[in-house]
């Protein structure tokens, strides 16, 4: 072997973009309307006041090319326009300019048009979005809305970290990890040992609901997976009638399938088994030893998580409705709180892996479940969102209808599209680690101390306000 | 490319005219309000009212909402207790606004007329057009405009002791001459639409002339780094102020942060670096070009950061040796006087500002030219749309509209300066709409 050859090959992680643009033509933002009467009528005036000055005369206010077609603001190019409203301000009489109901219609009542639009530009750009002007919502709210992740303002470790020049992982463990090792009299480990595998990114692809499940759709997300060194949790049957193989793909296994198992030609490094069956849960352990096997159970019940481990299960992936409602009406955030605690009171939160699944639907909702206690999330509709799916009234779970894809969907473009995504919301973690002086994402799991509450800074803030404990709270 | 272009004079007399027009018809309301203007934080009602305010120096009557937004948070829900009108502080009695921006007890004295100042905004973010608008609008107001981080462009040298000077992470424009001209000279250590991430300016809008001011490369993106490379520690920072204060052992220092969840500490430790002015750069500010994931979801809003460096500040016994400024999403005058409330001395306006020259809050101040509006852009052709003496006059008119607001609420509060308003809060009241 030469020395080239037995240097260890490092490679840092990165995932490719490559510009996929929309498939399906989407509802233009705005609207523009201008009044034929009222614009010939400006003409008229136009050449007599310019006297026939034709570059005056056709100097057009929009620099976006709205009104860049032979006849201008007769036809506006309405795709084109950006909102800036200039064409309104300087002819106020006659040119209106609108946001499109049809597109603020897109989503649902969750996932609502402006989550629709940073996924779709980030779906087809593979970029962090990046805009001017401050924000422009509301002040804070319910659920994410009311959670602020901290940034460290002078002392931090990770120096320039978002610019290339040094590392931030965002490597996550999936398993288990004792919380100590013990050791015979000659020094040799004895007793559990860590026992997990690595993704190099905090994000998986849930398997997508039943209704829109289609062949392509499945295809597309074992790709993607492959390609950024994910997992796809995809149902058994449909990874063997597809003859999908590979060590991204996690198998889904639901009782009665048994039997099917063995017909699995590769070798997993996740199984994934739907509810608990503890003898579905032996067989599945003993079939594949070398793989990690997850247990998918809806959020709630941390005794029955306890009770569960005890039994053997390292992974869990609890899950909410597509809008992050668990029972009860309980959100996410609340609920991966109360899961992660549960393990750390019981002294045995590294032993087991945490991840979680619904309502995250926006970049920023990842490094805000990471903080409240999960080690990777499990993404359900922004990937169909980013595959320019339609939804019709809410899409609140797996067994939902309501949601469609376009039909020209091909696998290689929507890998495309959910690889831009990937980078684009990796991209974001790594901005948000950046601000805070996190090296890696492993440490922010958990660490509420690294995320502000709108309910605790307002109650400091404000309490002392009148009218505040009466109405405020 | 753009820079090259002819520009005709009488297309661009052609557009300024229209837009000016265009803004008093919108502020009437005799259109009624552009259905797309707008959003929670600024809304139709206030763009239109500042434009108003911009056009004649007073408060609108015609309907306009102008002091609050719908945010439903924050400034949004709070009001002040006004007092019964027998409490109420004299017309005959004069209101003082004006605020020391030094009270160290050493060093030079600086005054300023009215308890606001024009935030950072750098040469390359906006215009050297509207850059002089504000620095004109400065002197005229006995206050300060600042440089932001792009280089002082020589047309801003005349108004020099009117603009601070701000040293930010990646030193773009930063020289001992531009050091030496300022009165005050403002360290930026974040900026609150984007804190922990540094400065971002695209490449399309680094022309030229940008370029050459930043001693940078033409078309190539320009990232300011998070944080300063030569400070590590508060250690460092007293160094850093040391450097500054070498140059021009005259100015007075000023330190802008975000609002992190130590921004109590960070506040104190600049304190004993020897700060003059400590500066608070809420979450919610405005910006040329930022992720859109930082300005939602990184650092607190300003208005749960007041109150806190306030109070820690007082407990650590040095709340009257230091300035304490606030920014990022200052709106009104309702706004600066709910601030003062919750602890702050004074404010710092840089989105205000723009839309009293005509801002929509468009959101795409990053993109190709820039500002449709001549106003977040150096294209050659497009902030010719900007007259300096115009825009100043504007920003002048805004200021004029600002104070008779300020003046308003205090006498209704009983009070006679602004200074006595810091930190009243039992002056407020958490409300549903904020209005009282």
């Amino acid at each position: 072997m030469t020395e080239q050859t037995s240097r260890p090959h490092y490679e840092r992680y990165h995932i490719e973009t490559d510009k996929a643009p929309d498939i399906v033509r989407w509802p233009n933002r705005f609207n523009v309307k201008v009044g034929k009467v009222g614009l010939a009528t400006h003409l008229v005036k136009e050449v007599i006041h310019q006297k026939g000055d034709l570059e005056l005369i056709l100097a057009r206010p929009c620099i976006y090319g709205v009104f860049s077609r032979p006849v201008g603001g007769f036809a506006p190019d309405q795709k084109k326009c950006v909102g800036c409203l200039r064409c309104m301000n300087e002819y106020p009489e006659f040119v209106e300019v609108s946001r499109n109901p049809a597109r603020e219609r897109l989503g649902d009542s969750y996932f609502v048009s402006t989550y629709v639009d940073a996924v779709a530009y980030e779906a087809e750009s593979g970029r962090v979005p990046v805009k001017g002007a401050g924000y422009r919502g509301k002040f804070g709210g319910a659920d994410w809305d009311g959670i602020w992740t901290d940034m460290s303002e002078i002392v931090r470790p990770t120096r320039d970290g978002i610019h290339g020049r040094e590392f931030i992982s965002t490597v996550v463990d999936i398993g288990t990890k004792p919380g100590f090792l013990s050791f015979d009299g000659e020094g040799r480990p004895v007793g559990p040992l860590p026992n997990t595998f690595t993704i190099p990114l905090p994000m998986i692809f849930d398997a997508p609901a039943e209704q829109v499940a289609t062949d392509t759709l499945y295809r597309t997300l074992a790709r993607a997976a492959g390609a950024i060194e994910s997992l796809a949790i995809l149902p058994l049957g449909v990874i063997l009638r597809l003859g999908l193989s590979g060590e991204h793909l996690a198998p889904l296994v639901g009782p009665g399938e048994v039997d099917r198992l063995d017909a699995l030609g590769f070798a997993p490094r996740l199984v994934e088994v739907d509810g608990w069956d503890a003898e579905l849960f032996d067989v599945v352990r003993a079939r594949f030893p070398q793989a990690q096997v997850a247990l998918r159970l809806p959020f709630g019940g941390e005794a029955e998580l306890l009770q569960c481990a005890d039994c053997g299960v390292s992974v869990f992936h609890l899950t909410t409705d597509y809008h992050g409602r668990g029972a009860g009406g309980a959100f996410i955030f609340d609920l991966i709180r109360d899961a992660h605690t549960a393990f750390v009171e019981a002294g045995r939160r590294d032993e087991v892996t945490l991840l979680g699944s619904g309502g995250v639907i926006a970049a920023e909702h990842v490094p805000k479940a990471i903080a409240a206690g999960l080690d990777a999330v499990a993404l359900d509709t922004p990937l169909l969102v980013a595959l320019q799916a339609r939804f019709s009234g809410d899409f609140t779970s797996r067994h939902t209808n309501g949601v469609s894809l376009p039909n020209r969907l091909t696998a290689e473009w929507g890998a495309a599209r959910l690889s831009n995504l990937m980078a684009a919301w990796r991209d974001q973690l790594l901005e948000v680690l950046g601000a805070m002086g996190l090296r890696e994402v492993r440490r922010l799991r958990g660490e509420m101390g690294r995320v502000l509450l709108q309910k605790d800074l307002e109650y400091e803030a404000f309490a002392e306000i009148e009218g505040y404990l009466s109405e405020g709270v | 490319m753009a820079e090259n272009k002819p520009i005709n004079p009488r297309v661009i007399e052609k557009h300024t005219s229209a837009l000016h027009a265009g803004f008093r018809t919108w502020a009437s309301l005799e259109q009624g309000t552009p259905p797309a203007l707008g959003d929670a934080r600024w809304t139709d009602h206030l763009i239109l009212s500042t434009w108003h305010m911009a056009d004649t120096g007073e408060a609108p009557t015609n309907g306009l909402e102008y002091r609050t937004g719908r945010s439903e948070g924050g400034f949004d829900r709070l009001a002040f207790k006004v007092r019964p009108e027998a409490k109420w502080t004299p017309d005959s009695t004069p209101i003082r606004l004006s605020l020391p921006l030094n009270r160290r007890g050493s060093g030079r004295e600086i005054e300023i007329d009215i308890p606001v100042y024009g935030g950072g905004m750098s040469y390359g973010s906006i215009s050297e057009q509207v850059m002089l608008s504000r620095a004109m609008a400065a002197r005229e107001w006995n206050t300060f405009t600042c440089t932001g981080e792009g280089g002082y462009p020589p047309a801003l040298v005349p108004y020099r002791d009117h603009v601070i000077t701000q040293i930010a992470t990646g030193l773009f424009g930063v020289r001992e001459e531009t050091i030496r001209y300022a009165p005050i000279l403002e360290f930026k250590y974040a900026q609150g639409a984007k804190p922990g991430l540094g400065g971002h300016l695209l490449g399309d809008k680094a022309t030229t002339s940008v370029a050459e001011m930043r001693e940078s490369v033409p078309w190539v993106s320009l990232f300011s780094p998070f944080p300063f490379h030569s400070v590590y520690s508060v250690e460092d920072h007293r160094k850093h102020v040391d450097w500054a204060r070498t140059v021009n052992p005259e100015a007075l220092v000023s330190v802008k942060v975000s609002t992190p969840h130590d921004v109590d500490m960070v506040a104190v430790g600049s304190y004993y670096a020897g700060a003059n002015i400590i500066h608070l750069d809420g979450s919610y500010g405005g910006t040329g070009a930022a992720p859109e994931i930082a300005k939602k979801n990184i650092a607190m809003p300003i208005e749960f950061a007041i109150p806190r460096v306030h109070r820690y500040l007082e407990s650590e016994g040095i709340r009257d040796e230091i300035v304490l400024m606030a920014s990022g999403g200052i709106r009104t005058a309702y706004d600066v006087a709910k601030a003062v409330a919750l602890g702050a001395d004074g404010c710092v306006l840089g989105t205000s500002e723009l839309v009293a020259l005509g801002c929509t809050r468009c959101a795409n101040c990053e993109r190709g030219r820039g500002c449709t509006y001549g106003l977040t852009t150096t294209d050659p052709e497009l902030s010719l749309l900007v007259d300096p003496a115009w825009g100043a006059q504007r920003i002048g008119n805004f200021y004029q509209a600002l104070k008779t607001q300020l003046e308003g609420i205090l006498r209704r509060l009983g009070l006679t300066s602004i200074q006595a308003l810091r930190g009243r809060t039992d002056l407020l009241v958490y409300t549903r709409n904020g209005i009282g």
